[in-house]
């Protein structure tokens, strides 16, 4: 049956829209990210404007990911203080971010820039981790120990100014990175529709340091404000957001989700980031040929804004 | 100046062959768009009463949907990468269908058609343009209408069901926009317009689609605060549906 979607100004298939929703926050479930990088430009593939499906992402991945913040909250495996911290600065990013958004739509560069952001974080964060995975299984295959964290060693992180004291975290460093993190993240939210956790996770994990346990819990948390942030702000300025495209999709995510945690479970870490990596990087060269390839029409449509 | 020269018709022209009366109707005046609305067919049927004995002449229907601005970009490679460059800004109807009994430029002149923006070819798109000639961007944005089904011409698709009474099925696509239409029958013969008639029709979404648009537009922070709340009630549930299993 087709549904109309009063905001976006089409009728879409709910199955499909439904089955979208299930298969990215299965995704999401194994893979412990949001899932907004799959699914803007999944909606914008099945013809749904790019504003709309920016915006309307933004509130599917929050809506999906409120189910894992209660879960972490619950195992006391989110540092609330460094989300805090995070959030704050993530907010003025956000906003700066849904206010450049605009600018690049008013300039007609809103879809190449974020096709530009995608292929360039992508694949750069698709390159790292598949790296890294590769690193890590091949010594477990011969037999070495590979550490992650190694509490003793200082890196340039340590010499910046500010230091407060992360407890959850065990963690002494300055306001700094988190800050500038969850500015960045909080832009990227905003322009691409993500939660920005994919960009999050490594640099919490391998800048911060913090262990692994508490980043999922608090990278979870950050990307739940961020994209309830983003939302109301497309709502207010671009009245973007279509609530019933929202509610099939976060309908099929949340299942798909469950499901996935319980397939995640039973992969190793290392197998977990190579999968992701073959991922991202699939998402990242499939925008980064459209980039380039010779477009079937030199000339595109938007309608002006009533 | 189109809808000048239809007003002027309808005023003055109209009256002075009164013998032979155009006379149309619509099968419905408002198109309503729902909840599983996926397009419609309207139907414009019409007939002339009193016609010559050389036959009624050539009948053009045409149903315009609102205004609107548009803006067509072009992209370019600049460095290796496609990227939108130029850009042009047109006036056009953001919806256009036209029949007619043949093909149009067997029916009026060039300078007629153009007058009345009959055909595809003949619409005024007011353009304003970054670089150079309008006329690939308007191409463009008639080729991206019609791939959408928003603008369509289909010659010989009045159905003549007698000597003087016709029909034409105006499909009307699920990504219609809204607002006031227009539908417009001419009758045309020796290249002029001998009669016209224009009848208003509406497209709007009804009931729980109209509200949530008015909410979205009307209260936008609490339609996207309701939005979020909607997210995390459904993400809270879902614990709870899976943890009962």
């Amino acid at each position: 049956m087709e549904i109309y979607l009063p905001i976006a100004e089409m009728s879409v298939h709910w199955l499909i829209v439904l089955a979208m929703g299930f298969g990215v926050g299965f995704l999401s479930g194994v893979f412990g990210i949001g899932g907004g990088f799959l699914m803007t430009p999944l909606l914008i593939f099945y013809g749904i404007p790019p504003g709309v499906a920016v915006a309307t992402t933004a509130s599917q991945v929050s809506g999906v990911t409120f189910s894992g913040v209660l879960a972490h909250w619950k195992r006391g495996s989110l540092d609330f203080k460094m989300g805090t911290v995070m959030m704050a600065s993530g907010l003025i990013g956000t906003a700066a971010g849904v206010f450049l958004f605009g600018v690049l739509r008013r300039m007609g560069q809103s879809e190449f820039s974020v096709s530009a952001s995608y292929v360039i974080l992508l694949g750069s964060v698709g390159v790292i981790m598949l790296n890294e995975s590769i690193r890590t299984w091949r010594a477990a295959w011969e037999g070495r120990s590979v550490s992650g964290r190694r509490p003793g060693q200082h890196n340039w992180i340590h010499g910046l100014p500010f230091k407060v004291r992360f407890r959850q975290s065990r963690l002494y460093i300055s306001v700094i990175p988190p800050v500038v993190l969850g500015f960045v993240v909080g832009v990227l939210s905003a322009i691409m529709g993500v939660g920005g956790a994919f960009l999050m996770v490594p640099v919490m994990i391998y800048m911060l340091r913090m262990p692994t346990n508490v980043v999922v819990g608090t990278s979870m948390f950050q990307v739940l404000i961020v994209t309830s942030a983003a939302t109301i702000l497309h709502a207010v300025n671009y009245f973007s957001v279509d609530i019933v495209l929202a509610l099939v999709l976060i309908v099929g995510g949340v299942f798909g989700v469950q499901y996935g945690v319980r397939v995640g479970a039973k992969l190793r870490g290392e197998q977990l980031r190579f999968f992701l990596a073959l991922l991202v990087l699939a998402v990242a060269a499939r925008l980064f040929y459209e980039m380039v390839a010779r477009p079937a029409d030199l000339y595109s449509l938007t309608a002006v804004m009533p | 100046m189109r809808n000048l020269a239809l007003a002027a018709l309808v005023l003055f022209a109209a009256p002075a062959s009164a013998e032979e009366n155009l006379v149309s109707g619509l099968s419905q005046d408002v198109v309503q768009i729902t909840s599983n609305y996926t397009g419609t067919d309207l139907t414009v049927f019409g007939a002339v009463e009193q016609p010559p004995a050389g036959g009624i002449g050539d009948i053009v229907v045409v149903v315009r949907g609102p205004q609107a601005m548009m803006t067509v970009r072009r992209k370019d490679r600049i460095a290796g990468i496609w990227i939108n460059d130029a850009r042009a800004r047109l006036v056009l109807p953001s919806y256009y269908f036209i029949a007619s009994t043949r093909p149009l430029d067997g029916i009026a002149s060039h300078e007629t058609l153009g007058r009345y923006e009959l055909g595809l070819a003949n619409l005024h798109a007011d353009p304003e343009v970054s670089d150079g000639d309008p006329a690939p961007y308007v191409a463009a944005l008639v080729r991206a209408e019609a791939r959408k089904g928003l603008y369509r011409q289909s010659f010989g698709s009045v159905e003549m069901l007698s000597a003087t009474l016709f029909r034409v099925h105006v499909p009307v696509p699920a990504t219609v926009p809204r607002g006031s239409y227009n539908v417009e029958v001419y009758l045309f013969r020796d290249g002029a317009v001998i009669s016209a008639q224009s009848t208003p029709l509406y497209v709007d979404q009804t009931g729980f689609e109209r509200r949530l648009f008015d909410f979205a537009h009307g209260w936008p922070f609490f339609y996207g605060l309701s939005t979020v709340l909607m997210a995390l009630f459904l993400g809270w549930a879902s614990t709870l549906f899976f943890r009962k299993r």
